[in-house]
């Protein structure tokens, strides 16, 4: 924990807390219905002390628009990443532990899944099933499973060639155990590095999805979105835009130097 | 030579699985191309006349041969939105995307590789944390948030650059390297930001090891210890990252040409999505990955005709 009183990790660690705080307590700290009240004798207002961030262009307050951004963006980046650790955990490991054409065949899939951009992948499947908020969770899931296959699959293998597990095998160990006691353990540090590096990704993804209208939908507040609705008024009011960027960036930027700080600590060969 | 067989026989093996792929994930579409050809206003006769003439009655297998095959022989067929054939339509918003990602590249590595050494060689001081907390700053915006900031300030502040639109370069290059700029710094200074954090945590590896130690204490200067030695073998490796990022501006031309409505590669994707327009939808993704995957292999293969130390095969 000491490594965490870098400015840097105190820093990180602070935007994470604040994110996930605001996340999970935004609904109910704010007053029932004032982040949908529409108040069309206020649209665009610029900051002022009845609302600290102003009103966007329906005259909703920007401050409580972009707390409640703040619990879609956390929960759709936990979700897909979640959902990408739970099929690239199994698949990295699997292949980089047994290797041989099992490895052969799971990795040609993942290179030419990888050929793929990742933004790309998570637009046509938000486009195909349809955007919402579960499938935009799909999504970004399916599109970053290849990148922590991958990565998981080469710890997994480096693991795997370690004296200890030549041990345990000739103490009889089986397969089954031999990945969930011994592989497992070992190639967490790296998917925890890679977990909370792809939350900051996973983001980014969502805000983008949203702000070309395949990701969360309306009345859903979302950053990306309220991102999109400012582009019209940024003559005007460029705070609308500035407000959800913001937002995004300190949340990106926490989970960035979070990660940093969590690969330092986690893993030592990393520079 | 046997590497660069290689290299080849498994690429054509990729490019199989990128046109599986591509198949699967559009065919998972609850749309019907001939219903959105012919309009819901159509006789139930003439819909499913036109089902069958199209072959979407055939099984998926036989469907996946008619497609690829085409593709392989040319015939990308016809866009349901643009009412226009697939190929030369491909071919020209192309053109116009190769010249904001490689402007951006360009932008990217001008500003990086400076930055990113000049991190390296004042190791966490302060130059190194300024160098450092910028770049990090940078790849935590999202780049369409670049995009707005930079037509309030270039734009609508200064109006110095048009925000919007695209000149062809064979007519206009002047206005179409204008109307290319603040699209390609939008994608650029996000790379930029990576590709500094890059260059930087490379160049410390170098820094590191024994042959500078043995520079140093032969007694040359430190700017030729940092030009000749240093710089000279992180170029490779910086160059490969930057080739690797190819893929990532692909995806973020996406975003970033509806932005600056720039009617490139990405602009196209993005409309083909929206409008559902399937034909369209399965050549332009297929083309993506296959650029991308052709952009990394020649990285891959001028990498090892560049460094003479790597002799493959």
């Amino acid at each position: 924990m000491r490594r965490f009183r870098t400015s840097k990790g105190m820093i990180g660690l602070i935007l994470v807390g604040l994110a996930i705080l605001i996340a999970i307590f935004a609904p109910m700290l704010i007053p029932a219905g004032l982040s949908t009240k529409m108040h069309m004798a206020e649209r665009l207002h610029p900051p002022s002390l009845k609302h600290i961030l102003g009103t966007d262009e329906l005259g909703r307050d920007l401050f409580y628009r972009v707390m409640l951004g703040a619990r879609t963006s956390l929960e759709i980046a936990v979700s897909a990443v979640g959902m990408s650790i739970l099929i690239g955990l199994p698949l990295g490991m699997i292949a980089g532990y047994f290797g041989g054409w099992l490895d052969n065949v799971l990795m040609r899939i993942v290179d030419a899944l990888l050929a793929f951009p990742a933004l790309l992948l998570a637009l046509t499947i938000s486009a195909v099933l349809g955007p919402n908020l579960r499938n935009t969770i799909i999504a970004i899931g399916v599109a970053f499973t290849p990148y922590l296959a991958r990565i998981i699959r080469g710890e997994a293998l480096r693991v795997a060639q370690l004296p200890f597990v030549e041990a345990a095998r000739a103490a009889g160990t089986n397969n089954l155990n031999m990945l969930i006691r011994h592989i497992l353990p070992n190639v967490m540090p790296a998917t925890i590095v890679q977990g909370t590096i792809s939350l900051a990704f996973a983001i980014l993804a969502e805000a983008g999805l949203s702000f070309l209208g395949l990701g969360t939908q309306p009345p859903q507040s979302s950053w990306g979105l309220m991102i999109q609705a400012s582009r019209n008024y940024l003559d005007i009011s460029a705070w609308t835009a500035l407000v959800p960027g913001t937002a995004v960036a300190l949340t990106v930027l926490g989970f960035n130097m979070f990660g940093d700080v969590l690969r330092d600590i986690l893993d030592p060969r990393a520079k | 030579m046997n590497y660069v067989l290689n290299r080849l026989l498994s690429m054509l093996l990729t490019l199989f699985l990128i046109s599986i792929i591509t198949f699967a994930v559009t065919n998972i579409l609850p749309g019907d191309v001939a219903l959105m050809i012919m309009g819901t206003q159509s006789n139930p006769e003439a819909l499913a006349g036109m089902r069958q003439s199209l072959g979407l009655n055939d099984p998926l297998i036989v469907q996946y041969g008619h497609w690829i095959s085409g593709m392989l022989t040319g015939h990308w067929g016809t866009s349901l939105v643009f009412k226009a054939a697939i190929g030369p339509l491909l071919l020209q918003k192309m053109t116009a995307s190769g010249l904001i990602v490689l402007m951006s590249m360009l932008i990217a590595l001008t500003g990086a590789v400076p930055l990113g050494v000049w991190a390296a060689i004042h190791r966490d001081r302060w130059q190194d944390t300024a160098s450092s907390s910028a770049a990090l700053f940078g790849v935590s915006l999202p780049d369409f948030f670049w995009g707005i900031v930079l037509i309030l300030l270039f734009a609508r502040t200064l109006g110095w650059l048009p925000s919007s639109g695209f000149v062809d370069p064979g007519t206009d290059l002047g206005g179409a390297i204008a109307h290319a700029f603040l699209p390609s710094l939008a994608l650029g200074l996000g790379l930029m930001a990576h590709l500094t954090r890059m260059t930087r945590s490379t160049m410390v590896g170098i820094m590191e090891q024994e042959f500078i130690r043995v520079a140093r204490a032969k007694g040359l200067r430190e700017r030729a210890i940092i030009w000749r030695y240093g710089l000279a073998n992180a170029i490779g490796p910086v160059m490969t990252i930057a080739g690797l990022q190819i893929g990532y501006l692909f995806g973020s031309i996406i975003v970033i040409e509806s932005l600056f409505n720039y009617t490139g590669m990405g602009w196209l994707t993005y409309q083909a999505l929206l409008n559902r327009d399937i034909p369209l939808i399965q050549a332009t993704i297929f083309v993506i990955a296959a650029v991308v995957m052709l952009t990394n292999l020649v990285v891959d293969l001028l990498y090892v005709l560049v460094d003479p130390r790597i002799r493959l095969g």
